[in-house]
């Protein structure tokens, strides 16, 4: 026998050794993987085959108050991309020219950093059926695109109302912080503003979910768990269609006129109908206005930069309680309550307009708007022909009585706070005091001063008070009333989706006017005044229904007048307060007043008989 | 036959051998089985029926090389060598290219792959060759014939390209020449080579995108996780969640759900580790341990010089593959496309695999003479 000599025993015996080491490497490895690291490992192993896929509610409908359908939903056919075919720019060139897309548009909407990666994302919305079968039928030729139908937002009465129910738009960063612990999550809808934004909780519903297991191609090859999604309530709101619908119309008129008889630059507006009873919002009507289908999809930057444009008047704006104005002669009834509440003037206090008033001395002379002079007049007739010099004496008088009681009864109804509307954005306005002047000019120590002249001017509604025309609705409704200022509202009920009524809204008291029955009574009157022989005489010439109202233009520094009109009607058992504003739209009695009356006949179901402008210069 | 002929007879055969061999085959099928019952298309004992007709064949010649005396290869070496260099040309000629690699010769129910008989037939004569040299390679010439002796089919390997199976060749020869008693300086200077050639490789772009990828995944396992690196992340994630216990033959999720890339025959130890644990593939390199242990006792025990050099190589063989292999389904080792001796799925590596069980046998029998 050939033994192999000493050597290479040795050798096969280091050799022996070399494999027990690697051997040794190999099983602790496996040990550091399998039972060291095991959890990390078991939960890449699980998040590799477990998807869970969200199905959203489907988002509940808004109603009017007779029950039509303002806001429900519609399927529609999206283009949907993945992320990662970016790079994919042939494919993107042909779908972008099959859907009138730029490669630029498309690759904008794949770029969202904030969206996951994984997840497909809809480039278009709403393509043609034809478009669709295409793409599905030529599936080889755009890898990574799909054709789903998505759920979106329908406007069956197109813009109508659009201010009040607002738009949807995807959830942004800021929002899904604050909403961290409800289940939103990135690319979901909710309501930007009106609303869908202020009842987002009610409208969206409960989020339903699909957890499947996939394989490595992502096809699922079974479902684990399921919920259905529980769909959104429906809100049933107080507006009525066809008086919001007048409402817009008449708005849209009275700014269309203005702009054709001297007044080129009224191109904004508003105007509302409340019940003075219960608070209830039955129209809304803000000018100019915008279309929420755009939204749908996401809207372009494009169009999203014209509609954020001055040129556009901002049309995204709800002017009723977005934006505070001065009030002008609107304001008036507060200063005559005011003025007879504090006991400074009374009914025989007798006034005497030369069309200028001195009273603060002749150094600082101020002009009734009626320069020739109203001649003799009182309360009464100076809140009927809006006199300027009665209420500058008021004014004044109010000044001399010190404790800033205009203040305190401009706050009484309601100015200077939120109605607390349940609309988003609402301003409080402003009802300037001494504390606010001070504070306002920190920066100009010369201007901190409170002067009589600042009263005097807050008087006629000017100066630096500034109302949204819904505190102003409010008001005049609260003296319809007899002065309780109710809470105004949109909602009148929440529905399950199957119909069943779950909060109903009842009206709300948001404050007493402490005016006594008396002097109420009396500016009820004097109001009516204004429409029978005063400043809105023939705007409502011939109107059948009894109206009592007030006509005001407040005057901006650089721009036209602007156009105010508040009114309630019938004077005997209120129903509707209503109020309209036209952005330098020249003299309330002239331009508001119209519309005004317009509203009116259609609240009350009367033909539209009244002109569109009547000649009146009164401010 | 006497009863003592019988007793001689039982002693010539290795049974732990022949057992291991079994028990590797019979897991092998087991998990290739395991690896595609759920394929898409087809019957899903498509891959099962092929890997048994393999194993069957395999057996068969293994017993008939184990009939043989194995000192007959060695007169027989030269014309074994140009055999192997005619197979390896023709591969290139009339050979099937896939995924841009020429490796197969079709034969009708199946691709012979050249360069795995090339190993074998690579051992069988370096072994002749070296044991002419009576076991010393003193002179540096004298090492680099041996070079030039296996360079040969190494370039003709790397053309197809087969680096795998070329690094494999690399293998088998140091653990060949290390037993010849390969002189510590020329170690040195192999190493030295080695470093430099890998430079050179480096310095002229001499290797393919993808293997640039593997090499940089290997280095850095967290980079591109869905592309290059995305095989190996799988493959740990297979093995990481298969835990102690395992998810259970055919129950492991990252196999069935296709996560687990070419999962059947290079990452087929991702499988075991996924579905058996810790337990199964610590088993599994038990049998392995055994099965190299058997090749160097075998070796030591080897009848000549040229035994114990061919059972070396055929472990070297095995012991590389198996360590490659499985470093890298855990991320030890960069991929690289050599199988798992007698678990995946192969019919040209099965073949080989039995023959080198063959040999081992083969010169166990033949270890008294």
């Amino acid at each position: 026998m050939v033994r192999l000599d000493d050597s290479i025993k040795k050798r096969l015996a280091v050799v022996g050794v070399m494999v027990v080491i690697i051997f040794s490497i190999l099983l602790i490895r496996l040990w550091s993987l399998q039972v060291i690291a095991v959890d990390k490992y078991s939960k890449m192993a699980e998040s590799n085959r477990i998807r869970t896929i969200s199905a959203t509610a489907s988002r509940g409908i808004i109603y009017d108050r007779n029950g039509e359908i303002l806001v429900n939903n519609r399927p529609s056919l999206v283009v949907a991309i993945a992320p990662s075919e970016i790079e994919n720019k042939g494919m993107l060139l042909k779908l972008g020219k099959l859907l009138n897309m730029t490669p630029d548009e498309i690759e904008g909407k794949l770029k969202d950093k904030t969206a996951d990666p994984l997840k497909l994302r809809a480039i278009k919305y709403d393509v043609e059926e034809n478009i669709a079968v295409y793409v599905k039928e030529h599936s080889l030729d755009f890898p990574g695109v799909e054709i789903k139908v998505e759920s979106v937002r329908n406007y069956p009465k197109s813009t109508m109302a659009v201010h009040v129910l607002g738009y949807l738009g995807e959830i942004n960063e800021e929002e899904l912080r604050e909403n961290e612990n409800q289940e939103y999550e990135s690319g979901d809808l909710v309501g930007k503003s009106g609303i869908e934004k202020q009842y987002e909780g009610i409208l969206r519903g409960g989020k339903g979910f699909q957890q499947v297991e996939v394989d490595a191609s992502g096809k699922v090859v079974r479902i684990l768990d399921e919920k259905e999604p529980i769909a959104g309530n429906n809100i049933q709101l107080t507006i009525d269609s066809n008086l919001q619908l007048a409402t817009e119309e008449a708005l849209r008129d009275a700014i269309v006129v203005a702009r054709r008889n001297g007044y080129p630059d009224a191109g904004a507006g508003a105007a509302l109908v409340v019940n003075p009873n219960t608070g209830e919002i039955l129209a809304m009507a803000s000018y100019p206005t915008y279309d929420a289908s755009l939204f749908i999809g996401g809207i372009s930057s494009k169009q999203w930069a014209e509609l954020n444009d001055k040129s556009s008047n901002f049309p995204l704006i709800n002017r009723t309680m977005m934006c505070s104005y001065a009030p002008g002669s609107v304001f008036k009834p507060v200063t005559y309550v005011a003025g007879l509440m504090e006991g400074l003037v009374s009914h025989n206090s007798a006034f005497d307009c030369e069309g200028t008033w001195v009273g603060m001395g002749k150094k600082w002379p101020k002009h009734c708007w009626d320069r020739a002079g109203h001649g003799l007049m009182n309360l009464s007739s100076g809140l009927s022909e809006s006199c300027d010099i009665v209420f500058y004496e008021v004014g004044y008088k109010l000044y001399k009585a010190g404790g800033e009681k205009l203040q305190k009864w401009a706050r009484e109804f309601g100015l200077g706070s939120k109605t607390d509307i349940d609309l988003p954005s609402e301003t409080r306005g402003r009802v300037p005091d001494k504390a606010w002047k001070k504070k306002f000019n920190e920066k100009y120590p010369e201007y901190q001063r409170w002067v009589p002249g600042d009263t005097v001017n807050l008087a006629i509604g000017q100066g630096d008070l500034l109302t949204s025309p819904l505190q102003i609705a409010d008001l005049y409704g609260a003296i319809a009333n007899g002065g309780i200022l109710w809470k105004p509202h949109l909602e009148k009920r929440v529905l399950t989706a199957g119909g069943e009524e779950i909060h109903k809204f009842e009206r709300e008291r948001l404050a007493d006017v402490s005016v006594s029955e008396k002097i109420m009574k009396e500016l009820q009157r004097d109001l009516r005044r204004v429409a029978v022989d005063g400043t809105a005489k023939r705007a409502l010439e011939g109107f059948p229904v009894e109206v009592a109202g007030k006509t005001g233009t407040s005057q901006v520094k650089g721009k036209d007048d602007f156009a105010w009109f508040a009114c309630y009607a019938p004077i005997n058992s209120p129903r509707y307060a209503v109020a309209v504003m036209v952005e330098q739209g020249g003299h309330g009695g002239s331009i508001a007043a119209p519309a005004a009356r317009r509203i009116l006949a259609a609240s009350f179901e009367l033909p539209s008989t009244g002109p569109m402008i009547v000649s009146d210069k009164s401010r | 036959m006497k009863k003592r002929d019988i007793f001689e007879w039982i002693r010539l055969i290795d049974f732990s051998l022949i057992i291991t061999a079994a028990l590797l085959v019979i897991f092998g099928n087991l998990m290739v089985y395991s690896a595609t019952h759920n394929v898409s298309q087809g019957s899903q004992f498509f891959y099962l029926k092929k890997q048994i007709t393999f194993s069957l064949i395999g057996f068969l010649i293994a017993v008939c090389i184990v009939l043989l005396n194995y000192n007959w290869f060695k007169h027989y070496m030269m014309p074994l060598y140009v055999g192997n260099i005619v197979l390896l040309l023709l591969v290139l000629f009339i050979g099937r290219t896939t995924y841009g690699a020429t490796r197969w010769i079709s034969m009708g129910f199946f691709h012979l792959q050249p360069s795995e008989l090339a190993k074998i037939i690579l051992i069988l004569t370096l072994s002749a060759f070296l044991a002419d040299k009576k076991g010393n390679i003193g002179k540096i010439s004298e090492l680099f014939t041996v070079f030039a002796y296996v360079g040969l089919p190494l370039l003709l390997i790397l053309i197809q390209p087969d680096l795998g199976t070329a690094l494999v060749f690399l293998a088998i020869m140091l653990g060949m020449l290390f037993i010849s008693r390969l002189r510590w300086q020329h170690a040195l200077f192999i190493l030295g080579t080695g470093i430099l050639v890998i430079f050179l490789v480096f310095q002229f772009n001499l290797l393919r995108e993808y293997q640039i990828n593997r090499l940089m995944v290997f280095i850095n396992p967290g980079v591109d996780p869905m592309g290059a690196g995305y095989n190996l992340l799988q493959s740990k994630i297979a093995i990481g969640s298969g835990s102690f216990f395992g998810k259970g033959l055919f129950s492991g999720t990252q196999t069935s759900l296709n996560f687990l890339p070419v999962r059947y025959a290079d990452f087929i130890f991702s499988v075991v580790g996924e579905e058996l644990g810790f337990l199964g593939a610590a088993f599994l390199l038990g049998l392995y341990f055994f099965l190299i242990y058997r090749g160097l006792a075998i070796a030591l025990s080897a009848g000549n010089l040229y035994g114990t050099l061919v059972a070396v190589g055929v472990s070297s063989m095995w012991f590389f593959q198996i360590f490659v292999n499985v470093g890298m389904t855990m991320g030890i080792m960069p991929i690289t496309g050599i199988p798992l001796p007698f678990l995946s799925y192969g019919g040209s590596s099965m073949l080989i695999n039995f023959v080198g069980v063959g040999l081992l046998l083969n010169i166990y029998a033949h270890r008294f003479k």
